[in-house]
């Protein structure tokens, strides 16, 4: 890879040890990946979390050296022309009354939250900083950890990144830099697969049901979508978080509507599409049967927001459960950012959800906290997925309002 | 007695190392299906449930890339139970960068396919900056106790 003077400086320790790292680290991926340049980044999102119940019955020696290295990471200031969010942790700083929220785990979290905030992150702990106010623009190259952040930004924004991990993510904040490849390129974000669209989307959950479906065949490839309406961005959201959860998709296009697909054939780049599908009403309902595994209708978790919830998604929660109450032995937990809530807060959502029995659970969800379940209900086909797989639970993904009419009997009573 | 295969394959994240084979030809998700801890994979129904990666050189068809995976490997790397090098078929850029922060070997584009030639338990050598692959079978293995 060709590196200017300057970089190259910092790879032989110019700028200290740490960074000469971070750069050895951008270098090589780069190499590794077909890069031949280093190309300026102006806008990040970085993993900085401790792993709680990740590595329950780790060493404590391993969780120190674990801490250590984003401490040591947190040391060094963000590129001053550089914006960089933090993603969602694995412990809220919230108090909360679960044993999966470990009192040790959550003070090195803090510990570390400050630090980042000193080094100029915004610790925002969402998965979803398009949300937050971090909204590159149309060109920006970026470097996103959270793979359904990818999508989003790569897809609804025209923004460009490369699923990126911690390291990659934290170095190109500090060194304001990345690596040019995959998606960053042209010739790279053209679509491969077109996927017609016969069956009517009628919620956020049904474009997560299109969204699975289509990761699946996908597989690395750029689905292109023709035959749908223009998506809500709460719908747009379950779409991209879909694709990402049963595929490795980085992008897509919806013709006419995202915003590097004006046409159809400018969404190939005028080539034929390699694959095509066709999603039917049939389709979507299996989508959802296929994910779905309960073998009773008690319910012991409903869990909204995955990705975490926009303030619209909060509203309309907070409204319909307005003089409702959530069935005892039922939790209700609906994710979002800090900051997101800190609106509803101030919108007086947050106490009609509370006075109702539910709680806005911020700075994670419950899958990533490994919070044990039997059975839950989601409107997110990722949130199923990875419950499903990672905590054990039977899980039944349905529409928000299924959901909430399972909130409050304590069972699953069907979509409709 | 025993036999050894000598491979060319492309390097991707330099270094040597070696191990005993553990080989599905399969995907594999470091975030989710593989438990940082004990090094096993925790994937339910997946070919390789319930084995441990610990020192292992892992052939595989490639890793399903997750923001996660250079985390996992990070944390199984400092409890000793991260596979030794990765043989794959096709390069997942988030284990390759996980490979690269962790100094585990990866090669790829083997002169044939690993899944003919390398069978669980047999122990491999990994060169990743030479980019060849040997392969060591005893008589017992190669007659079926692999």
């Amino acid at each position: 890879m060709e590196l200017t003077p300057d970089q190259r400086a910092i790879l032989e320790g110019a700028r200290g040890p740490y960074l000469a790292q971070c750069m050895r680290w951008l270098v090589e991926w780069g190499e590794v990946m077909g890069a031949r340049r280093l190309v300026r980044c102006d806008n990040t999102h970085v993993l900085l979390c401790v792993p709680n119940l990740v590595a329950r019955g780790a060493s404590a020696r391993t969780l120190e050296t674990f801490a250590e290295g984003l401490k040591e990471a947190c040391r060094h200031p963000v590129a001053p022309h550089c914006v960089a969010t933090v993603h969602t942790l694995f412990v809220t700083l919230d108090p909360l009354d679960v044993p999966e929220n470990d009192p040790g785990q959550v003070q090195v979290q803090r510990e570390i939250a400050e630090m980042a905030a000193r080094a100029g992150y915004l610790t925002t702990f969402t998965c979803a900083p398009y949300l937050v106010g971090n909204v590159p623009l149309k060109g920006e190259i970026c470097a996103w950890t959270e793979s359904s952040a990818v999508v989003y930004a790569n897809s609804i924004l025209g923004a460009r990144t490369v699923r990126h991990g911690n390291e990659s993510a934290i170095a190109a904040s500090l060194l304001g830099v990345v690596p040019e490849f995959g998606v960053l390129l042209d010739e790279n974000r053209r679509g491969t697969l077109l996927v017609e669209v016969r069956a009517e989307l009628r919620h956020a959950t049904d474009w997560g049901a299109l969204g699975y479906f289509t990761g699946k065949i996908a597989g690395l490839g750029i689905p292109v979508f023709d035959g749908v309406r223009r998506p809500s961005q709460d719908e747009a959201k379950q779409l991209c978080a879909a694709l990402a959860t049963s595929g490795g998709v980085s992008m897509f296009h919806i013709a006419g509507v995202t915003p590097e697909a004006p046409t159809l054939e400018a969404a190939f780049g005028g080539k034929v599409p390699r694959e095509r599908v066709i999603f039917t009403e049939r389709d979507l309902r299996e989508t959802y049967a296929a994910l779905r595994n309960a073998t009773g209708d008690e319910i012991e978790a409903v869990i909204l927001g995955c990705p975490h919830a926009s303030l619209r998604e909060i509203s309309r929660v907070a409204r319909w459960l307005e003089g409702k109450r959530v069935a005892d032995g039922v939790r209700l937990w609906i994710n979002a950012a800090r900051v997101t809530r800190s609106a509803a807060d101030e919108m007086g959502f947050t106490a009609l959800i509370e006075a109702a029995g539910g709680r806005i659970l911020c700075d994670t969800c419950p899958t990533n906290m490994r919070i044990a379940c039997r059975r839950l209900v989601t409107d997110g086909f990722k949130q199923a997925h990875y419950a499903r797989g990672m905590t054990g639970a039977e899980v039944i993904v349905a529409d928000t309002e299924a959901c909430l009419r399972a909130a409050v009997t304590g069972r699953w009573m069907g979509d409709e | 007695m025993s036999e050894t295969i000598r491979l060319r394959a492309r390097g991707v994240v330099r270094g040597r190392a070696e191990g005993a084979a553990l080989v599905a030809d399969a995907t594999l998700s470091f975030w989710g299906e593989v438990d940082p801890v004990s090094g096993k994979v925790i994937g339910k129904g997946h070919p390789l449930e319930g084995q441990s990666l610990a020192g292992r050189v892992l052939v595989i068809r490639s890793t399903r890339g997750s923001s996660a995976t250079p985390m996992v490997l990070n944390l199984a790397k400092l409890e000793n139970v991260a596979p030794a090098a990765f043989i794959n078929v096709e390069v997942d850029s988030l284990a390759a960068l996980g490979g690269i922060v962790n100094g585990i070997p990866m090669v790829t584009d083997l002169e044939c396919s690993p899944f003919e030639v390398i069978r669980t338990g047999d122990y491999v050598v990994v060169d990743a900056t030479e980019g060849v692959v040997e392969i060591r079978r005893t008589e017992a293995q190669a007659s079926g106790g692999g």
